[in-house]
């Protein structure tokens, strides 16, 4: 079976029910995706499937043959800069126990890939499936509140660089 | 005692073992004195690393500290590292956190064994890791002085160098490591002053956050060995059944499954993958012969307190004045039962362990609260020696007491021993939840005597509950007398329990009474009984043990007191605690902050609790808003008085995360049984409170020169007395049993 995990090609070699889960913890050895509750009730095990935030302990491998999947450790960019999430993240110093904390950052980042300037019930709803023994939630919260505000600003300064550009290439035409 | 430099005074109480690790870095304990087991082993064969010690420098000025008191969210790697990071004077940043493994210089000294639990790792080494730092300051001070050949008074330490401002030469730590080690500890060591601090009350940002917002913190169930094979174990569904007898030959038939086999608590089933072991697990069929005086249902079990309470009334905990004369001459009395159920921890890392015993040896890596105990779990099980067990910590994902208990180091440890090689035992949630060590249920019988004021003349509280020491002392006890014989542990167990509150290594066991017979309010008679009731459901310690329960119940008994005298909550709490200043002002902290009695919409309400825990003092209010039959808390403003504070955000951070574990339980958590078996197995039956269900929540810290005190559990007791007398406010109606129902 083939799955393309944090942008490279994988082939293994599992039960066509394995959890992804498991096969992204144990065949391909990323440990950052946890392991909560094995019925999706927890979100520890949260990870993008093309984009969007999914369970992946109750994701058999053999329905993601062939797609792409994201975890937490392709977050951060390759030269090691963070997401604004998880930037924002130690500036709220969010993560007490950490065990959770994989799967909450995974769960915000498919929110603010979609949308850039939730409200507050636009995050609980994005939100209230990944709990946090440790009851990190008002950090969380702000901290998304936080890094969706510098998403936006970095936008819009690039949409204003680009209109620059555009209006440079106007002029110059 | 803080208020002022101390001078050390290494002799008396301490002394300093400094020695020279093969790497040539400079390696520093300090110990009781007559600790013979420290002087070992301070050199491993790699040079790299000296166990018995706290802090090591390596010449390329590497500072590894080792952190004795585990990291489970609450703070201590952080908290603890500062406290080194302040008298060795290096930036808290530049420290490497490595965990310490199993031995005596890391015991907690106010327990005798290496927990982490009481929130008082801060506490417990504040003086400890602090002489720590300031002591190898000295040296390398000494030792650049002699390798500069200047005064020692011409230098000055900067952030892991040494500066000679004369000449400008600057010597890093790890430079002057060998000829520190040569140096005797100055008499005249002087911890720093508060007003000196330069980390100590500033140092706010956690130092274990990176690593846990990039995934790369490395948790138990993490942990990686070459050659691992993966079990799951089937236990008995029913407390006290036995196994009868498994299909044992059929399942190691299956693909993947390498071995079968029963363990002292059900069946093991080794696989190459954890998943071919869980799908194994489900052909397993299993025949248990159950326990005909085990309990059935949670209604048995409180019938059961019920009629202790009935036959015994109970060892007095404190009397004053004469109570009996009280209800006597009482122009009323005020008699109602209060109840708390057991509880699961719910950690979000299930229980796991990985383990290796081989040649009269055993690795085990895991996160555990209890490094120590976890060596004489694996001695039970195995044919290893306890200082023969290595024990490898790992960061917790969440402890609040669970991993005390070592039931799933042992189980790892006896099924590497049976099936040979390493083996990864991880339990599903649904077995976290089945077969935990629970908070103890509890039934309290609560009776005021009343004057023709309204007044309150007498209290008596009567606590029908286990004790959970009479469960952990057979584990923990041989763990304080490593060199026994194993034949000897069961003996440990009994003697603990003879002589508890006898000798200073049996203390007495207060798990079901703290929190009650510190009443601290002036009722002119007061008398606390404690019943012991136990229904045979295995229990254990859980984030604020007694307290959760008692605060619940003294907390709720005195706003219907309150009430009964006509009186606001808060001005009568300022009458009976007249004599509690610290829990005065952090009450009057709350009501200020939160603004007791402000106008409010129409379907919220105010409450208010108060209570001193682990010696520090935490008052809350909070709103609710009461929508149908559901309570949803608001916002909850919480004071606190922990005293000096070292990081002030963690103190944040756990209260915010002890009210919310503490309305996770006030509003949903119930363990509950029924012909025998644990009802609840996951997230949707047990459930924890989600952000959508979360408050919004206002922290003060007091500003005390006091020494500091508890963090980690202060926070969890008050709310759930402060949402019942909202709840109150809102119906009229009291709530006197946990969880919290409308209806």
């Amino acid at each position: 079976m083939q799955i393309k995990i944090n942008g490279i090609e994988k082939q293994i070699d599992v039960d066509a029910d394995t959890p992804l889960l498991w096969v992204i913890r144990d065949e391909i050895g990323l440990k950052g995706t946890k392991f909560g509750c094995g019925r999706g009730l927890c979100g520890a095990c949260t990870v993008h499937l093309n984009g969007m935030a999914i369970r992946s302990c109750i994701t058999p491998i053999s329905a993601v043959e062939g797609q792409s999947i994201d975890t937490i450790e392709s977050l951060a960019q390759e030269d090691g800069r963070l997401h604004p999430l998880q930037d924002s993240w130690l500036a709220h110093n969010v993560p007490q126990c950490g065990y959770c904390q994989s799967g909450q950052l995974m769960s915000a980042s498919a929110l603010l890939a979609s949308n850039s300037n939730p409200n507050d019930d636009d995050i609980d709803m994005a939100m209230s499936g990944n709990i946090c023994r440790c009851g990190t939630y008002p950090r969380i919260k702000a901290a998304i509140k936080d890094a969706a505000q510098t998403i936006h600003k970095k936008q819009q300064n690039n949409k204003n660089s680009q209109a620059m550009t555009d209006l440079a290439y106007e002029i110059k035409v | 005692m803080d208020n002022q430099t101390q001078a050390l005074n290494t002799t008396r109480r301490r002394f300093l073992q400094v020695s020279l690790s093969a790497a040539g870095g400079l390696s520093l304990g300090l110990t009781l004195p007559g600790c013979a087991a420290f002087r070992e082993n301070t050199i491993n064969d790699e040079g790299s690393w000296s166990a018995n010690s706290w802090l090591e420098i390596t010449p390329d000025n590497r500072i590894i500290f080792t952190l004795d008191r585990v990291e489970m969210g609450q703070g201590t790697y952080t908290g603890l590292s500062t406290l080194l990071a302040e008298e060795l004077e290096v930036n808290p940043n530049d420290i490497d956190v490595v965990f310490a493994g199993a031995h005596k210089p890391y015991r907690n000294p106010d327990y005798g064994l290496q927990l982490t639990g009481g929130s008082n790792s801060l506490s417990s080494s504040w003086q400890q890791i602090r002489e720590a730092g300031a002591s190898a300051r000295a040296l390398l001070l000494l030792a650049a002085a002699d390798a500069l050949k200047v005064p020692k008074d011409y230098l000055k330490t900067e952030n892991a160098f040494i500066v000679h401002a004369g000449s400008g030469k600057r010597l890093s730590y790890g430079s002057l490591a060998k000829l520190a080690s040569k140096q005797n500890i100055p008499s005249d060591l002087n911890l720093k002053a508060p007003s000196e601090y330069r980390y100590i009350g500033k140092q706010n940002k956690r130092l274990d956050s990176q690593q846990k917002v990039n995934g790369t913190a490395v948790y138990g169930i993490d942990v990686e060995i070459e050659g691992m094979r993966y079990a799951v174990v089937s236990r008995a569904p029913w407390i006290g059944a036995t196994l009868k007898s498994y299909n044992g030959a059929e399942v190691e038939a299956l693909a993947g499954v390498e071995k079968v086999l029963e363990i002292e608590t059900g069946v093991a089933i080794v696989a190459e993958s954890y998943w071919k072991a869980r799908k194994a697990q489900e052909k397993l069929k299993l025949q248990w012969q159950r326990d005909a005086d085990a309990p059935l249902n949670s209604d048995d079990i409180t019938a059961l307190y019920r009629q202790q309470a009935l036959d015994d009334e109970g060892n007095s905990k404190r009397s004053e004045g004469d109570v009996d004369a009280a209800f006597e001459a009482a122009n009323k009395v005020l008699e109602f039962e209060f109840e708390a159920p057991f509880l699961a921890h719910a950690t979000m890392e299930p229980m796991n362990c990985t383990a290796h015993v081989h040649d009269g040896k055993a690795d085990i890596w895991t996160g555990t609260q209890a490094p120590d105990i976890a060596q004489v779990a694996v001695a039970k099980v195995t044919d290893v020696s306890l200082s023969d067990v290595t024990i490898h910590n790992q960061f917790l994902g969440g402890g609040f007491g669970r991993r005390l208990t070592q039931d799933f180091v042992a189980e790892a440890a006896e099924i590497s021993y049976k099936a040979g090689g390493v083996i990864k035992l991880v339990w599903s949630r649904e077995e976290d939840t089945q077969h935990d060590v629970y908070r103890p249920s509890a039934l309290h019988k609560m009776r005021a005597a009343i004057d023709e004021q309204g007044l309150p003349i007498a209290w008596d509280h009567h606590i029908i509950a286990p004790e959970i020491m009479d469960w952990y002392v057979w584990d923990a006890s041989p763990a304080m007398f490593p060199w026994a014989p194993k034949f000897m542990y069961p003996m440990f167990g009994h003697v603990g329990l003879l002589t508890a509150g006898l000798t200073p290594a049996t203390p007495a066991d207060t798990s079901a009474i703290e929190g009650a017979d510190d009443l601290p309010y002036s009722i002119p008679s007061i008398e606390v009984r404690h019943t012991k009731a136990d229904a045979g459901i295995p229990i254990s310690y859980w984030r604020s043990v007694g307290h959760s329960h008692n605060a619940f119940v003294v907390e709720s008994f005195i706003d219907e007191l309150a009430h009964e005298a006509g009186q606001d909550a808060l001005e009568f709490r300022r009458t009976y605690l007249k004599n509690s200043p610290r829990l005065l002002n952090v009450l009057e902290l709350a009501a200020k902050k939160g603004q007791w009695g402000r106008t409010l919409a129409s379907d919220v309400y105010q409450g208010i609790a108060v209570h001193k825990s682990f010696n520090s003092y935490a008052a809350q209010l909070v709103e609710i808003k009461i929508t149908g039959n559901e309570v949803q808390v608001l916002k909850v403003v919480c004071a606190i008085d922990c005293g000096l504070v070292v990081n002030p955000d963690i103190v944040t951070m756990q209260m915010e995360s002890g009210i919310i574990f503490g309305i996770t339980a006030a509003l949903y958590g119930e363990i509950t049984f029924k012909d025998g078996q644990v009802q609840q197995s996951n997230f949707h039956d047990y459930p924890i409170l989600r952000m959508n269900q979360s408050p919004e929540i206002e922290t003060v810290i007091v500003e005390s020169k006091e020494p500091p005190t508890g963090v980690g559990e202060p926070g969890v007791p008050p709310v759930a007395p402060a949402i019942a007398n909202a709840m109150f406010k809102a119906t009229g109606k009291r709530y006197r049993r946990l969880p919290l129902k409308l209806v």
